[in-house]
């Protein structure tokens, strides 16, 4: 009965501009795969009242089989035919179950390939191979396969192939098959937003599957044409995935900050493995210097101290790391070396060319910039513990590169990590378009109480 | 020498003297122009000054002349900083060709035609001179013995000093001969064809010696001191360098301290390799001194130039040095010690000592190109009779290739020297203030040239030539000394290279400010975009030396406007690319201005080889030869140097290892590598 009605509600609000029998055929298509009852939706108003009982009912003995919490629905949701405006409602997913048993309870690639080869195999007419799309790819990023190239095209493989490529030309000019052919477009749209170019084998899937001038093919296209030219774009590329080793993470992320290719890295302690109980434990300690900061501590004046501040939040995609600055503060005026050229300097050639050529025509000269200056930082590190005995081990290691260092006082200005970090990973997660991410994120940035903290000077 | 005719003779001479007086004067008028538009903070009120003086309302001139713009529209060009330290004007109404260049303009006011600036009467008393003061160098001088001796002999002192040749450009009415820069280099270019020992003497004394004086002095001073300069009874010296301070102004040691009542100065410190030192009786010095600057009431040491005569007591010097040439000039040390000069005595202003010496520098650079014009004729004279002589297979040895070639190429050389040397003293006459790249293209081509020809001139010898008796190896040793002194040759190039990049540069920033208002400055922008559309597209920038060049050398002027916009372009993108930092990118600046000293032989010659041409030369065709053979190997040259730059990716690689090497070199204090014997 509720099969029956659905389908009849799906027609009675078939578009009239739209061709009726196709929209019959898809109808049907779509209600076949709704044999799972787990999609909720609000109805028309006209059933409105007798669907939304029916719903209830069944959700609500539903939820208590479902492991998974319901989401809401977001503008990418593609329920194309059957969302009607304005009625966010929590919806259950089909498939959902059938997916978290087909994986195997692993969340990896091998349980997701699993689970997409299962779906594939178990039915040859591939009944509802569209739901089962639309959620392979909002679980992609639980299960850490979003930058898979050869899930995607598992993904494309579950498509019939040859029954939806056009056969004549009125079938060309009118969207064929229009709801798969999005389901098709919408994944070329996932690749295209974790930056996953396509391959020679997705461009044969989908001249199998959709026929060569269809939507997915064309934006198969579009991909190939500018994907391949932003590829290189980020002029400081980090690897793919992020290296889980926290020694390896800290360096990634020093030579990011320190922008300096002269700049040399060095572990001043490796982090001890948790399991052999070293008592007080070992957090690794990584540091960075530049020759030219050596050479400035170097010249640093003895008598003024220098300060290890931090910890400072560094981003590395989703990873939250953070690190420590040795540095010192701006001379006084009457202090600084005039080491200005003079304009009246050398007698044959001007040692200094009085250009302003930094900024480009369309700068905006009016823009008032006010150049802060700022004291020198000698060192970086990143450290496991962010307390005073981790960071003077540092400064330590940094006095066998640094003799001067030796002489001069340090002043541990720690704080605690801030809260504003919190709402700054709400935001990133907001951004991205899958919300499951939202569940997923690890208390990793509660806020820790700061071990040691020295009064922060009042210029702060 | 006749005195009556001597009058007239002065007047070019001393346009220099009017126009210094002049500019001084425009600056104090402008005084209370804000510092705050200059955007320089802590200046002192010298400072401002010199700036001001800098900003000559020519700002533009050349936008207007092309009728680009309208008055309004360059106003915003003005906002920018103009400051310009080592050349006099503001560089937008420049006329010099070097500028242009370095712009991918071609400026053709200054080398087309080649200039003639001699009237009759000044052309007719030149060749008066001439004949005797060619028949004192053959006649009376005796060179060999000048090295010799280690000093010019006394006789040949006594017969200059009755020629005139201590004042040749004082006026005549304070008793010199009252020449132009062209008549200068006229005579100076016979003295350099005979002995560089005596050139030194002379220059030493005239052409930087006393030069301040001519340039800088006052009423007074002139008065006072050009008379017994001028006849050679006072020898004057230039003190400059320091043992701590070569082109350094900053570590001069040499202190001025005034006195509490304000009369005088008390001078201390000691100068070393002074051209004339153990000779001299007047000094120009340069010594540091301490100026209050009037706003901040900080007080900042300043460099200062004083004339401090030997009888003013407490100067000392030290014996002759001992030189590899240019042995019959005296070089001392000179000691000052506790003199006291009176406040009098200050050339030009307290403090303004940098713009004195710079001045006195720049305008004494083309005397040297046309010594060496001269050494160089000499020099292929002995070249050509050896090997027009000289007997080997039975066949005269002019007869083979290998030395066809270097008998070629040294005319070549001379001919592009004695070229830029009259080329650009008479700029000077015409009363250019914008000579200062060309004047240091012409000493750095004139050196190195005159290093080459005589080089060659040697190899062509042979054995002969290694020995004492042709007096060549002497011209070699006293020639070497021309690529160091007066501003070293590499250094020189970074001036050459910097000054041109930074006149580029502030076209760029302008037209990065025109950018701001577009419809105001559209005939500026559209002029520029269609230069860069036709740089990018290749058809060329439009420019073309066909109107100014003789037809027969129009192969040449092609060359030569296609290495202009090559190097134009080369310029445009390396400054684009390093901005202010291209001063230190000294790998870089040599190959510019090495391209910018080619191109402007190349257009020097092609301007000179044309006006012989026209004029029906009787050697016309045999200059058109020099000027293609120059213009082909020198657009090669540029070429090469702008295609690895521009786009050879080994370069980058070239300029670290240079630099590595040398790193290397210096860490292990000498060579690093091993004997391949291993021991």
């Amino acid at each position: 009965m509720w099969k029956a009605s659905g389908c009849h509600w799906l027609l009675t609000k078939a578009d009239s501009s739209m061709n009726c029998i196709r929209r019959t055929i898809l109808t049907l298509d779509h209600s076949v795969g709704c044999h799972f009852f787990s999609r909720a939706a609000s109805g028309h108003s006209l059933w409105q009242p007798e669907r939304r009982c029916l719903l209830q009912s069944f959700s609500q003995s539903l939820r208590s089989f479902h492991s998974s919490t319901a989401r809401q629905t977001s503008d990418s949701e593609p329920l194309p035919m059957v969302k009607p405006p304005g009625m966010p409602t929590k919806t259950l997913e089909p498939y959902e179950d059938f997916f978290e048993q087909a994986s195997g309870g692993k969340r990896d690639k091998s349980g997701f390939s699993k689970a997409v080869k299962t779906f594939a195999q178990r039915d040859i007419r591939k009944r509802g191979h569209v739901d089962f799309i639309y959620l392979a790819l909002r679980k992609m990023p639980e299960y850490g396969v979003e930058h898979d190239l050869a899930i995607y095209n598992l993904l494309l493989d579950i498509f019939p192939k040859e029954v939806f490529v056009p056969r004549n030309v009125l079938q060309q000019i009118f969207n064929h098959y229009p709801r798969q052919q999005e389901c098709g477009v919408k994944v070329l749209d996932q690749m295209e937003n974790f930056g996953v170019l396509p391959n020679k084998e997705t461009e044969f899937l989908l001249l199998q599957i959709f026929g060569r001038k269809s939507h997915p093919m064309r934006k198969y296209l579009r991909l190939m044409y500018w994907l391949p030219r932003f590829k290189n774009i980020n002029p400081f590329p980090l690897p793919r995935p992020l290296p889980k080793d926290p020694v390896d993470l800290a360096r990634h992320g020093l030579e990011r900050i320190a922008a300096d290719l002269s700049a040399r890295i060095t572990v001043y302690q490796m982090p001890e493995p948790e399991d052999l109980g070293v008592d007080p434990p070992q957090p690794h300690i990584v540091g960075i210097q530049s020759p030219d900061q050596q050479a400035a501590l170097a010249q640093h004046n003895p008598a003024r101290p220098v300060f290890v501040e931090g910890p400072f939040p560094l981003w590395l995609r989703d990873q939250c790391l953070y690190y420590h600055v040795l540095r010192a503060d701006l001379l006084p005026p009457e202090e600084r070396e005039d080491k200005e050229i003079g304009p009246e300097r050398n007698f044959y050639y001007p040692m200094q060319l009085d250009l302003d050529l930094d900024r480009g025509p369309w700068d905006d000269y009016e823009f008032d910039i006010d150049e802060v200056e700022e004291g020198p930082v000698f060192a970086m590190c990143m450290a496991g513990a962010h307390d005073q005995a981790t960071l003077a081990k540092w400064i330590q290691g940094l006095q066998i590169t640094n003799p001067a260092l030796a002489h001069i006082p340090v002043v541990f200005r720690l704080g605690a990590i801030g809260g504003e970090l919190q709402l700054a990973e709400h935001q990133e997660h907001q951004g991205q378009q899958n919300e499951q991410q939202g569940e997923q994120v690890s208390p990793k940035e509660v806020e820790e109480p700061s071990l040691v903290q020295i009064q922060r000077q009042a210029q702060n | 020498m006749g005195d009556e005719s001597g009058v007239g003779q002065g007047r070019v001479g001393q346009i220099n003297v009017v126009g210094g007086g002049r500019r001084s004067g425009r600056s104090e008028s402008r005084e209370e122009v804000p510092l705050a538009s200059t955007g320089q903070a802590g200046g002192t009120k010298q400072e401002i000054e010199m700036q001001v003086s800098r900003m000559v309302p020519k700002v533009g001139l050349q936008l207007l002349k092309q009728g680009k713009v309208s008055p309004q529209s360059y106003g915003s060009l003005l906002g920018m900083r103009a400051t310009r330290n080592y050349a006099n004007e503001a560089m937008e109404g420049s006329k010099s060709f070097a500028v242009g260049m370095f712009k991918g303009q071609l400026t053709t006011d200054q080398v087309f035609p080649y200039p003639s600036v001699l009237n009759e009467e000044q052309m007719q008393f030149l060749k008066e001179l001439v004949g005797p003061v060619s028949r004192f160098f053959e006649e009376v001088n005796d060179p060999a013995k000048n090295d010799s001796l280690e000093k010019v002999e006394d006789s040949t002192m006594q017969g200059l000093k009755e020629l005139g040749a201590f004042g040749l450009q004082v006026p005549s009415e304070l008793g010199g001969v009252g020449l132009c820069n062209t008549q200068y280099a006229r005579l100076v270019e016979i003295v350099g064809m005979h002995d560089l020992g005596v050139g030194i003497t002379l220059g030493a004394h005239q052409s930087i010696g006393f030069k301040g004086i001519l340039l800088f002095g006052s009423d007074a001073q002139k008065k006072k001191y050009l008379p017994k300069l001028a006849s050679g009874e006072n020898l004057a010296a230039f003190c400059l360098t320091e043992p701590s301070s070569g082109s350094d102004a900053a570590s001069i040691r040499t202190t001025a301290v005034p006195s509490s009542c304000g009369k005088y100065y008390t001078l201390n410190g000691s100068k070393i390799w002074i051209s004339n030192g153990g000779l001299a009786e007047i000094f120009t010095v340069f010594a540091k001194t301490p100026i209050k600057d009037e706003s901040s009431g900080a007080v900042k040491e300043k460099i200062t130039a004083f004339v401090v005569e030997r009888s003013f007591g407490g100067v000392t010097n030290g014996p002759g040095e001992k030189k590899m040439g240019i042995k019959a000039s005296n070089t001392a040390e000179v000691f000052f010690d506790g003199v006291k000069v009176p406040a009098e005595n200050v050339l030009g202003e307290v403090g303004g000592g940098f713009k004195v010496a710079m001045h006195i520098l720049n305008n004494g650079r083309f005397g040297m190109a046309a010594a060496l014009a001269g050494t160089m004729k000499s020099i292929i004279a002995k070249a050509v009779d050896h090997a027009a002589n000289r007997v080997q297979f039975g066949d005269k040895i002019y007869n083979f290739g290998l030395i066809q070639e270097k008998l070629a190429r040294m005319a070549v050389l001379q001919y592009v020297t004695e070229s830029m040397a009259y080329m650009v003293s008479s700029n000077m006459d015409q009363g250019s203030k914008d000579f200062q790249i060309e004047a240091a293209i012409s000493k750095i081509f004139g050196s190195e040239a005159a290093w080459t020809v005589t080089d060659e001139c040697i190899q062509i010898m042979g054995g002969m030539g290694f020995m004492k008796e042709p007096g060549v190896e002497r011209v070699l040793r006293d020639l070497r000394i021309f690529r160091i002194f007066e501003g070293t040759n590499d250094i020189l190039r970074l001036f050459v290279a910097l000054q041109g990049c930074m006149d580029k540069g502030k076209e760029l920033t302008g037209l990065g400010k025109a950018l701001k208002n577009p419809f105001g400055n559209a005939g500026l922008l559209l002029g520029e975009a269609g230069k860069q559309f036709r740089r990018r597209t290749g058809i060329g920038s439009g420019l073309s030396l066909s109107g100014v060049v003789h037809p027969e050398l129009s192969q040449s002027g092609k060359l030569a406007v296609g290495a202009l916009e090559q190097f134009a372009t080369v310029v445009e993108a390396k400054l684009i690319k390093y901005k202010k930092g291209i001063v230190d990118e000294q790998f870089l600046l040599h190959r510019l201005a090495d391209c910018a000293i080619d191109l402007y032989a190349m257009v020097v010659v092609l301007s000179r080889a044309s006006r012989s041409l026209s004029e029906g030369h009787s050697t016309a065709q045999h200059e058109k030869m020099l000027c293609d053979t120059w213009c082909i190997e020198a657009a090669a040259r540029i070429q090469e140097t702008i295609a690895s730059l521009q786009s050879d990716p080994q370069q980058p690689q070239l300029f670290r290892n240079f630099k590595g090497i040398s790193q290397a070199m210096v860490e292990k204090g000498g060579v690093v590598t091993n004997n391949p014997l291993g021991f």
